[in-house]
């Protein structure tokens, strides 16, 4: 029975995020919020070496994508 | 949609006859104890002791033979982690009996201490024994205070593992003024709360700056004010739907609030 099934609505748990999360900064911290449930602050030496790594990670991702 | 009005008036606590344990499972069952097993509870208390604020309770690992319930102010519920930043496990308020657990485990798993100044109802075990032996409906009342408590920390889970620094902070607000309001410390989204932002920050996994920032936001948003120890829910719709806060965990006699 369909009511029977237990799947998170649409299956989104398991999916990545489309939706870029918000960035902001405060005294000296960048604070980035989503996407999801993150919730995270980071000195500003950390932010950068975490956006050089998304970068990259990304730029390989991209070239993983199927078709 | 976890979108909730604000629920009815609790009924006032009776805070003359018992002074120790009126606000026992408030507007969460206290309307269906009997007299006697409201006695039994009240007489049952060894002590009360004042305690200070940021004073340390219980200490995880100890062996515990009492058992505390929170008469005034606030408690919390803690574990510290290798490098000793802290995360609050859970808040307490009046009428909370805060470490009834440690009655069938004999120690605790995590450490208690006050936040403001406080005073506790002390509940020797021994006592407690003799409870379950002679009232067995007052112990199924004691036995669900313990369930409420772990209701709350599976909420407290998907507030930290699903919602962002908006939506926890609003969660945490939500559900002390439920609470509150339950036991009559609450009123129109009103209520004292004497925690930092560090605490704040503490109970939702955040920095403390950006708790302060988040704060900003809410207030910019025209959903809360936090400041000096006082509470203001500017708009309590608004906050449970930034929050995705259905009250229904906390199994009031008045049902969940988007039911009432």
């Amino acid at each position: 029975m369909e009511d029977d099934v237990n799947e998170p609505a649409g299956g989104r748990a398991h999916d990545p995020e489309t939706v870029p999360g918000a960035v902001s900064l405060q005294e000296g911290q960048v604070m980035l919020d989503g996407p999801d449930g993150v919730a995270v602050a980071m000195t500003p030496e950390a932010a950068l070496e975490t956006g050089r790594r998304l970068i990259a990670a990304a730029e390989r991702a991209n070239t993983q994508r199927p078709g | 949609m976890r979108d909730d009005p604000a629920p009815p008036p609790a009924p006032a606590a009776d805070l003359g006859r018992f002074p120790k344990t009126g606000r026992f499972l408030l507007g969460r069952g206290r309307e269906r104890m009997t007299d006697e097993e409201r006695d039994v509870l009240e007489k049952a208390a060894c002590a009360v002791k004042d305690y200070p604020a940021r004073h340390h309770l219980v200490r995880r690992g100890e062996p515990v033979d009492t058992s505390m319930m929170l008469i005034d102010g606030y408690v919390s519920r803690y574990m510290d982690d290798r490098e000793g930043y802290r995360q609050l496990v859970s808040v307490h308020i009046p009428g909370d009996f805060v470490d009834l657990h440690g009655f069938p485990t004999g120690r605790l798993d995590h450490d208690i201490g006050t936040l403001g100044p406080i005073r506790m109802a002390l509940f020797d075990h021994q006592t407690l024994v003799g409870i379950t032996e002679r009232h067995p409906r007052l112990t199924r009342f004691l036995w669900f205070a313990t369930l409420a408590d772990a209701a709350m920390h599976r909420e407290w889970i998907f507030r930290l593992g699903r919602l962002g620094a908006d939506g926890r902070l609003a969660h945490f607000f939500c559900e002390l003024n439920a609470r509150l309001e339950l036991v009559g410390l609450a009123r129109d989204g009103r209520f004292e709360l004497p925690l930092t932002q560090p605490d704040l920050a503490e109970a939702c996994g955040l920095t403390g700056v950006h708790v302060n920032r988040t704060l900003r936001r809410l207030r910019e948003k025209g959903l809360l004010l936090f400041r000096n120890g006082q509470v203001e829910i500017l708009d309590q719709r608004g906050l449970c739907v930034a929050a995705e806060f259905d009250s229904d965990y906390l199994y009031s006699d008045f049902g969940a609030w988007k039911t009432t």
